[in-house]
């Protein structure tokens, strides 16, 4: 073969290569990351894009199970104590060096250390210690037996040591970690740019060589830029904006159920919602059909205190009564509570969604059919929090998260003293199912745990679970391979593909 | 005029004090702060977590001490980090102010250059149909909220004419064609209750010269009218016009808020209302400040440009 011939061979090897990853997906997000570091922030617009640049040892799918992701598999000792996962080799850094066991527990303790000031340390209190045993094998020893423990890795971020401590302890301006994508600018209040990672260990991936996250902060903007070709993709589309995009040429409208729910919280410390007949009384008023039409245009479903997306899980909403809308029964239910004439209270909500400002008018008015007088207080989001974390409500109107594993949002919200039982609910039946459910590994015996806590929750719980809406994305039909995920996570991005 | 100067510049820098403290006390005053809003209503947190957010930013110690500290660092000219980013908040401002400014200055020239003739010319043409209508065009003009006239423009371009780029912003030096086109939309919006006020401002502002008495002793003594229109009274009735188009430049340069919103620009009216949103004391604390600094400073250029026009205008 001529020295010329296989210049070309390699040339054209090198093309291909250079041609597998092509093009720039062009997505519209609402705000820009507020912050990088991946142990301390919250907010969705920053996990947005860090989702794309971290891995943690496991991954949610798209049918909420568990995957691998730094981790390729893990054994669990018989008494559920014990987890040692085995590392993927050969993961490197976007720096350039290897990804060891030493670097998961690194990250773990950067995690627990009170000075990082981390969010995450509240999901790990059960676990006792984190060792390497091995250059790739990590040992984890819980405290008790936790059955959400390995939905809750999928929080444990691996982050380089070398990097944290070059940046003064802070990750909130870098971003190098293991993903499919690194960061390469940062436009402020303009665009976010990750190119694709050559390095990333699942070949083939990610399949197109730059993502733009363009912060476009006006709904009907963004849908403006998905209509005339500006933009592939917008994660996160709310329900009126939806409406106006069904139809729209060249773009895909999809939607998954959301975990997601508008909620009626009561607080329970103060009268008359301290009566579990008060709080049944509201749930038979609550027409929830005419709420759904009239908030989410129909695009939500009834739930009760678990998402039906999670379908192993959920309890249907037609083994709870008080789900049928009933006013009848309200009042009788009131009268029988001592307020034949219903009563006055206040709600407190905030503007800045639309669903749950409309949400909070229509309940409002279906209550009031049964002489239950809410007065609606619409604060400022951050008064909001405040009033909200204080417990300084009769009753709120707002949209709460949920999560994959049901003890992630059930234990927290109902048990006795919970991070956010802000409703002050105590009882002490909830409290010894919720102890049960995290610690019960067998499957079928958790669900059969939650089945009953749900029923018991649904109608005299301190929380009237309004409804679940669809969670929206836009992609135009230039791009293939996006998936959506019941959480908002974005880990699909690396597999689509532009045309 | 040196010590006019001289006293005003210190007038600032007492204003720049008060609202800083002013502004201090505000953002304290409405509840929650920055680690509440970054939790939200549904994170799973531990209160001493809580506590140790505090620390980290700096919002456990009293309110005079933080405030003690940012004065301190603020007269060797540091304004601080951005709570959350880290970045210098010094920064995060002037990464902002040229899509202000552009749009503003633009904003600007495009309602001297339209207002002009059409103040000269309704006031010229007083009565008849023409005045009439361009009163009529800038009662239009004035009524019509820029956001919304910003979002009809939007749908407009983005239906019927998709390959126009309409959203977002790209520096000049980056890319002189692309940054004017994403500029002229949001430019025009902002400007179009500028050109009508300042066209009515113009209209009357000769009409009431041109009925004054050495306006008919010029008259009487045979200036042309041209002359007597041009040089005697659009002079006197620029008075006005350079007061609302101080006051315009102030507002402007603060940042035009709705239309940064409506089409993704990143100007300082958008960083605002961010930090506002996420308590983000220090950089709220710096844009508030360097506004403050722009708005007197505009304002005594006009004080100045009065003199430059009036020459009966003194300082002492």
């Amino acid at each position: 073969m001529s020295r010329t011939k296989l210049l070309l061979i390699a040339f054209a090897a090198l093309l291909g290569i250079a041609f597998a990853q092509q093009g720039r997906v062009e997505l519209a997000v609402d705000q820009a990351p507020v912050g990088l570091d991946p142990h301390i922030v919250t907010a969705f617009s920053s996990f947005a894009v860090i989702g794309q640049v971290y891995d943690g040892l496991l991954e949610a799918n798209a049918d909420l199970g568990l995957d691998p992701a730094l981790a390729t598999s893990w054994t669990v000792s018989p008494d559920g104590l014990t987890y040692v996962f085995q590392l993927r080799d050969g993961v490197k850094f976007h720096n350039g060096r290897l990804m060891t066991a030493d670097d998961v527990v690194y990250s773990y303790d950067r995690i627990m250390n009170p000075d990082t000031g981390s969010p995450q340390a509240s999901r790990f209190t059960e676990v006792d210690s984190v060792v390497a045993s091995g250059p790739l094998e990590v040992t984890f020893t819980l405290k008790v037996a936790f059955a959400p423990f390995l939905a809750n890795l999928t929080n444990l971020t691996v982050v380089p040591q070398e990097v944290v401590e070059a940046n003064g302890g802070s990750l909130q301006q870098v971003a190098v970690g293991t993903g499919p994508f690194m960061l390469k600018e940062i436009v402020p209040d303009t665009y976010v740019l990750l190119v694709a990672n050559p390095d990333y260990y699942r070949p083939g991936e990610p399949k197109v060589a730059e993502l733009r996250y363009n912060v476009v902060p006006e709904a009907s903007t963004r849908a403006a830029g998905m209509r005339n070709g500006t933009y592939h993709l917008i994660p996160d589309v709310d329900p009126a904006t939806a409406e106006t995009l069904k139809g729209a040429r060249g773009v895909t409208l999809m939607g998954v159920q959301d975990l997601a729910y508008t909620l009626l919280g009561f607080n329970v410390s103060r009268a008359p919602f301290n009566d579990p007949l008060v709080r049944e009384a509201i749930n038979y008023a609550i027409d929830r059909e005419e709420l759904i039409d009239a908030v989410y245009f129909g695009n939500a479903v009834e739930g009760g205190p678990l998402s039906p997306g999670l379908v192993q899980w959920a309890t249907p909403v037609s083994n709870f009564p008080c789900y049928a809308s009933n006013p009848d029964k309200a009042r009788e239910l009131l009268a029988k509570a001592g307020y034949p004439n219903g009563f006055d209270a206040g709600l407190l909500t905030f503007g800045t969604i639309q669903v749950v400002s409309d949400a909070a008018q229509v309940l409002q008015a279906q209550l009031a059919e049964v002489g239950v007088r809410l007065a609606i207080n619409v604060a400022e989001f951050g008064a909001f929090v405040q009033a909200w974390r204080n417990s300084d409500f009769d009753t709120f109107v707002s949209l709460n998260g949920g999560a994959t594993d049901p003890d992630g949002y059930l234990y927290r919200t109902f048990v006795t003293g919970g991070s956010t039982n802000v409703y002050k609910f105590s009882d002490p039946a909830v409290d010894e199912l919720l102890q049960l459910g995290r610690t019960t590994t067998d499957r079928t015996e958790r669900v059969n745990i939650y089945d009953h806590l749900q029923k018991r929750l649904a109608c005299n719980g301190p929380i009237a679970h309004v409804a679940y809406g669809t969670l929206f994305s836009a992609v135009s039909d230039q791009v293939t391979g996006f998936k959506q995920l019941p959480t908002r996570g974005l880990r699909y991005l690396r597999e689509v593909e532009l045309h | 005029m040196f010590q006019y100067l001289v006293r005003r510049l210190l007038d600032l820098v007492v204003v720049l004090f008060g609202v800083s403290l002013l502004v201090f006390a505000m953002v304290r005053f409405i509840p929650g702060d920055a680690v509440a809003i970054m939790l939200g209503a549904n994170t799973d947190i531990t209160p001493d977590r809580v506590e140790a957010l505090r620390r980290q930013i700096g919002l456990d110690l009293p309110v005079y001490e933080q405030y003690w500290n940012w004065l301190k660092a603020a007269l060797r000219g540091d304004l601080g980090t951005s709570i959350w980013t880290g970045t210098p908040v010094l920064q995060e401002i002037t990464a902002r102010l040229p899509a202000t400014f552009e749009i503003t200055f633009l904003a600007l020239v495009l309602a001297i250059v339209l207002s002009f003739p059409l103040g000269v010319l309704a006031a010229r043409a007083r009565g008849t149909s023409g005045d009439v209508l361009v009163r009529v065009l800038t009662i239009i003009g004035l009524t019509l909220p820029s956001f919304w006239v910003g979002v009809l423009f939007l749908y407009f371009f983005s239906l019927y004419l998709p390959w126009w780029p309409a959203i977002g912003y790209v520096p000049f030096t980056t890319d002189p064609l692309g940054n004017l086109a994403r500029v002229a939309l949001p430019t025009v919006a902002v400007s179009l209750p500028m050109v009508a006020g300042l066209t009515r401002i113009l209209r009357s502002g000769l009409l009431e010269v041109l009925s004054s008495d050495y306006v008919r002793t010029a008259r009487a003594k045979g200036v042309g009218e041209r002359g007597l229109f041009y040089k005697h009274a659009l002079r006197n009735a620029m008075i006005p016009v350079i007061t609302v188009v101080g006051v315009q430049l102030g507002y402007l340069l603060s940042g035009v808020v709705v239309i940064e919103q409506v089409f993704a620009i990143p100007g300082i009216g958008r960083l605002m209302l961010g930090a506002i949103n996420e308590r983000n004391y220090p950089l709220l604390q710096g844009v508030v400040l360097i506004v403050t600094a722009v708005f007197v400073v505009v304002n005594l250029l006009v004080d100045l440009a009065y003199a430059w026009i009036d020459p009966r205008v003194e300082y002492s």
